[in-house]
């Protein structure tokens, strides 16, 4: 899942990444409403982690733009004023969801997840495919029972392949969900963790490669 | 003594609406007015002096021969003036029955533009501060009723956003830390790989968001105790603080690198000392904050025209001239900056300007061409004025 935090508090900001990453999810900081709208524009993120009280572009407007844009990136807001006038307010500005702050991070972290699981087509909470399932919230993937050691990125894979069903999913596009924009775009970092979570996966083979760098899951 | 009492209840009781007060005068006026024309109808009747003559004091008796001569009629004259008298009384009492009607109607008329304006200013203090009841027309005594009123409602409504405004940026200001703080805390122990030197690390981060926090409630405690003003006047030197507080901040000066030229006059005057060291305490500590490495500061007091002040000037970032005025205010900050747990808690100079305003002192400040800014408070001129 690929994610922007849009938070001005560098701190926060750093802190909310490093444990967003932790849970395998792919993740771009910004710290002005300026710089958040450009990355809005180049990349299609799943959900956008806003801070309301942003310098630059306020967290209103963005939310504006990305409503009028009909945008399918889920916005979670974030904000310091919690009175109920002002989650009301957020959330008519188009905000899909609104966490006062302080919030707990494992809340954050789940509204980013079931925020994501709404990103249509709507996923089940267990994602399964074969005798592969995997529970994003969890973090745990299981295959025929037993249960699979998967690093971040691995887990990160299997979830979107997972996600899309039988559809075939590109390198380049496994590339931008599950890798945030420090990854460089001619790494072959997709070609070797494939590899890495084949073999965790095991027999019979479960991802099958489709011509012109393609992947897919079901039997061969 | 219970007869008075009672009068006293029976004049304080009918205590009615002012359409009725005026009503009732309006009757109450005509009914006079006939009552005295009547009174010149009756005195200045024909025979009224010739029975006068024998009926009006019986101290002074007429001559025999005056009430002889009419005697004879008298008793027919009076059964003719009692049916004259009737006729007149009922007159008088239908015409004040019109009288209490129209000017019942008449009071209405000229009260209802107040009426207007009660109901208008019901609906504005219920909610709608900013609506005004723009009140048309002559300039008459309710259109200054409307226009005061409309003052009043400007006033609230400035104070009350000045107030929602404050309480916003103060949570905002608050919860911030308070976020960081717990994010940071709770990342970190959520991390199955963490070390000593990560743990360590998020703790070193936590504690600078908490004493940031520190500074931030101390400093809203100050601006609250400001605020209620000066409870004690006493004399003091500024220039004796200024070196306190310079002797204080000067390591904070030295890590930056920076230069603090102090010249130091005598300058007396009177007010709270613990406010007045607050106030040159936040000035130097901006003057500090808001500077550039290898920057200077330069704090003056002396005595000028006869009223003591202290300047404290600052080079730093450049502030555009038509902001100078809302970096007095809470939580303004120059646009570039960000909420940091090193940042000031956006409070100092708010709580300069409330401290020079309880002390009636002149604050001015301008920025400087080159960046900075300049910063000087003059004292009153005269002895401690009375509390």
């Amino acid at each position: 899942m690929r994610v922007l935090v849009a938070e001005d508090v560098e701190d926060l900001a750093t802190a909310i990444a490093a444990g967003l990453r932790r849970e395998g999810m792919a993740v771009d900081v910004v710290l002005d409403g300026t710089s958040a709208l450009e990355h809005l524009a180049v990349t299609g993120y799943d959900v956008v982690v806003l801070d309301r009280d942003l310098p630059g572009t306020h967290g209103d407007e963005i939310c504006r733009r990305l409503t009028a844009r009909g945008s399918s990136s889920r916005v979670l807001m974030l904000t310091a004023a919690s009175t109920v006038r002002d989650r009301v307010e957020g959330l008519g500005l188009g905000a899909d969801d609104y966490l006062p702050k302080p919030f707990d991070f494992a809340e954050l972290v789940a509204r980013i997840r079931a925020l994501g699981r709404r990103s249509a087509p709507s996923l089940p909470p267990v994602l399964e495919g074969g005798d592969v399932s995997l529970d994003p919230s969890r973090r745990v993937a299981f295959r025929a029972g037993r249960r699979l050691e998967l690093s971040p990125k691995e887990f990160g894979l299997l979830e979107y392949l997972l996600a899309a069903g039988d559809r075939v999913v590109s390198a380049e596009e496994l590339l931008e969900r599950v890798w945030d924009e420090a990854a460089d775009p001619f790494t072959t970092a997709v070609k070797q963790t494939m590899r890495r979570l084949r073999v965790k996966l095991g027999d019979p083979p479960v991802i099958r490669t489709v011509r012109e760098g393609g992947y897919q899951i079901g039997p061969l | 003594m219970r007869h008075s009492r009672v009068a006293a209840t029976a004049l304080r009781l009918p205590r009615r609406t002012l359409r009725a007060q005026l009503a009732l005068l309006y009757a109450a006026l005509f009914g006079l007015a006939v009552a005295v024309v009547a009174a010149f109808g009756v005195i200045f009747k024909p025979d009224f002096l010739v029975r006068a003559g024998c009926t009006a004091d019986p101290r002074t008796p007429s001559p025999p021969g005056a009430c002889g001569q009419s005697g004879l009629s008298f008793a027919g004259t009076i059964t003719h003036d009692v049916q004259q008298h009737l006729a007149g009384v009922a007159l008088i009492a239908v015409l004040a029955v019109l009288a209490l009607g129209l000017g019942w109607l008449i009071a209405g008329r000229v009260l209802r533009p107040l009426r207007t304006i009660t109901a208008s200013a019901r609906d504005i203090s219920a909610g709608n501060l900013d609506q005004r009841l723009a009140i048309s027309g002559p300039d008459d005594e309710f259109r200054q009723l409307g226009d005061t009123l409309d003052g009043l409602f400007g006033r609230l409504e400035a104070s009350f956003g000045a107030q929602r405004h404050f309480v916003a940026n103060a949570s905002h200001e608050l919860r911030t830390p308070l976020t960081a703080e717990k994010t940071v805390l709770q990342v970190a122990l959520a991390d199955p790989d963490a070390t000593a030197a990560t743990l360590r690390s998020a703790c070193e981060k936590a504690l600078e968001w908490n004493e940031r926090q520190g500074r931030l409630v101390d400093a809203l405690l100050t601006l609250a105790s400001s605020e209620r003003g000066i409870e004690r006047w006493e004399p003091f030197d500024l220039a004796g603080i200024a070196r306190n507080v310079i002797r204080e901040q000067q390591p904070d000066a030295g890590r930056r690198a920076l230069r603090i030229d102090a010249a130091l006059a005598a300058a007396p005057t009177a007010g709270d000392p613990a406010l007045a060291e607050s106030l040159i305490a936040n000035l130097v500590g901006n003057a500090i904050r808001h500077n550039q490495d290898g920057g200077h500061v330069a704090i003056t007091t002396a005595v000028t025209d006869g009223r003591s002040a202290i300047t404290v000037s600052n080079s730093g970032p450049l502030i555009p001239p038509d902001e100078v005025d809302r970096l007095f205010q809470p939580f303004q900050r120059l646009g570039s900056e960000r909420l940091r747990a090193a940042s000031g808690h956006g409070l100092g100079l708010a709580i300069v300007s409330t401290i020079a305003d309880v002390h009636a002192a002149a604050l001015t400040a301008s920025a400087r061409p080159e960046g900075g800014l300049d910063v000087t408070v003059r004292f009153p001129p005269q002895e401690p004025p009375p509390s």
